[in-house]
């Protein structure tokens, strides 16, 4: 064997991973030359070095010590969030907690007003959701219907519209939309024949003659529910009449 | 005198034979016009049961028909100008739209249709112009809307709900009056008569405000109760179990329970 094979032997030598025939050939071969003997001891003194140091770096702590440790620390650090956590919700359940923590003594007097006064308000809000549910005698439809006594209260106080309000605004939007149809058919009316044109005017005019029927009573009795609904019937009926002729 | 007498005798029967070609012609004159002015429209679709007829007509009648088959026949017979039609069948439902289909044009001239549908059928059927028929339907809706005047007639009608109005003419209803339903008869100038069984159940709102002719017949038993001076009658017949609304505006409304 010649240097150059032995000293890449030296490194498995040294970690004992040679054969017994080979070590002793390795052994042998460092006696006799100074070159190898030489890299021998440098590398001996590298693998000591590093088993020193490894042998320090990686003594293992004791694991259920240093667990210990870093637990005590988190909880020290966490303990004082939780209490504040717990103590603000304290804070915030605080009124309910006493309230029904707290022991109520109540004179009889008290008792039966209390019981007394549930039970009127109950029935009134009853009756104000019977009265609001069971359609009116008169079979009048929901807009012209009379307004509740709460819809009245709510009317007056300005919250929302009066009945008399709601009426005009329906009839204004009616009109409104009335005109629109109004101007289409006359664009359209010219090119229609003779008796078309005259069916039209024929219904039309009946159609008006109940607008203008119900609006003259309306005039002298403008609280007459049955004519309040026939008028605005008529006036939907106009405004479909239109538009459907408009289409022509 | 023989030669005269002749001659007289041939030149009568040569005037009567012209008057009598001339009055031919003439006949089969208006004949032709009428049958060149007219012309016939006819298509057939395979239908289910419960299809349902969407019909839109500019000017002329429509009349709806039950039938026991399953298909849908439509007859139309136009008047010059004539209109275009073009029916669709889309997913079970049938649709003519005559004012769609002539649109822009200046021009067009009565359509009367005559449409067979299945008994089960539901149809919806209006016209600017034109008397507007049904029978013999039993499916869950019967709509018949004039814009204008024409008369209303539905008979032996079974459907859930059912809506007639016109502005002037009369509407005549000879069907039930089905649990849970509802039923508008609105006419501004005509007369509405209803035909209904006997033992029929409903809510009933009906209005006259001009006539104040409101003749209840037999129903009038039955808890009916008057308001307005009696410009409305409002009442619950049997259990009540359908709605029933009809408004006359000059007219009468008239029910003739059998």
């Amino acid at each position: 064997m010649n240097c150059e094979k032995y000293q890449h032997l030296i490194s498995p030598f040294l970690d004992g991973e040679l054969s017994a025939k080979e070590s002793l050939a390795v052994k042998t071969h460092l006696s006799i030359c100074v070159d190898c003997a030489k890299i021998h001891e440098d590398f001996a003194m590298v693998f000591n070095l590093c088993e020193d140091s490894f042998s320090e770096a990686d003594e293992p702590p004791n694991p259920q010590a240093l667990w210990c440790r870093i637990n005590n620390i988190i909880e020290n650090e966490i303990k004082p969030e939780i209490e504040a956590e717990e103590t603000k919700r304290k804070n915030k359940s605080g009124f309910l907690t006493r309230v029904f923590n707290s022991s109520w003594q109540f004179s009889p007097t008290q008792v039966v007003s209390s019981v007394l006064g549930i039970a009127l308000i109950s029935s009134l809000l009853t009756v104000v959701g019977i009265k609001n549910f069971i359609p009116s005698e008169d079979g009048l439809s929901e807009t012209n219907s009379e307004p509740t006594l709460f819809e009245s209260v709510l009317a007056k106080a300005g919250i929302i519209e009066s009945q008399q309000e709601k009426h005009d605004k329906r009839i204004a939007s009616q009109k409104s939309a009335i005109r629109y149809w109004e101007k289409r058919v006359r664009a359209r009316k010219t090119e229609w024949d003779t008796a078309l044109q005259s069916a039209f005017d024929r219904n039309l005019g009946e159609i008006d003659k109940a607008v203008n029927q119900y609006s003259k009573v309306l005039e002298d009795r403008p609280k007459d529910k049955i004519y309040n609904e026939m008028l605005h019937s008529a006036l939907d009926e106009k405004m479909e009449f239109l538009r459907e002729f408009s289409e022509l | 005198m023989c030669w005269k007498s002749n001659n007289l005798f041939n030149s009568l029967t040569n005037r009567k034979a012209t008057i009598l070609i001339l009055s031919v012609v003439f006949f089969f004159g208006i004949g032709a016009t009428n049958i060149s002015a007219q012309r016939k429209f006819s298509k057939t679709y395979p239908a289910i049961k419960n299809v349902r007829l969407r019909l839109t007509n500019r000017t002329g009648t429509i009349s709806v028909v039950g039938w026991n088959r399953n298909k849908v026949r439509i007859s139309a017979w136009l008047e010059k100008p004539i209109a275009k039609i073009s029916p669709r069948n889309l997913s079970g439902t049938i649709y003519i739209n005559v004012i769609k289909d002539n649109q822009g044009r200046r021009n067009v001239g009565n359509t009367n249709f005559t449409v067979y549908v299945p008994y089960a059928a539901a149809v919806d059927i209006e016209t600017r112009v034109g008397n507007l028929s049904v029978r013999n339907i039993q499916g869950g809706l019967v709509r018949a809307h004039i814009t204008s005047e024409g008369d209303i007639e539905l008979l032996n009608i079974g459907a859930k709900n059912v809506s007639a109005k016109n502005v002037i003419g009369d509407i005549f209803y000879d069907g039930t009056i089905n649990y849970g339903g509802t039923y508008h008869f609105t006419s501004t100038k005509g007369n509405i008569n209803l035909r209904i069984p006997f033992r029929s159940s409903f809510r009933l709102v009906a209005t006259a405000p001009t006539t104040r002719k409101i003749l209840l017949g037999s129903f009038r038993r039955q808890g009916m109760k008057y308001v307005g001076n009696g410009r409305r009658v409002v009442g619950r017949v049997g259990n009540g179990g359908a709605s029933l609304t009809v408004t006359n505006k000059f007219g009468t409304i008239s029910f003739i329970p059998r």
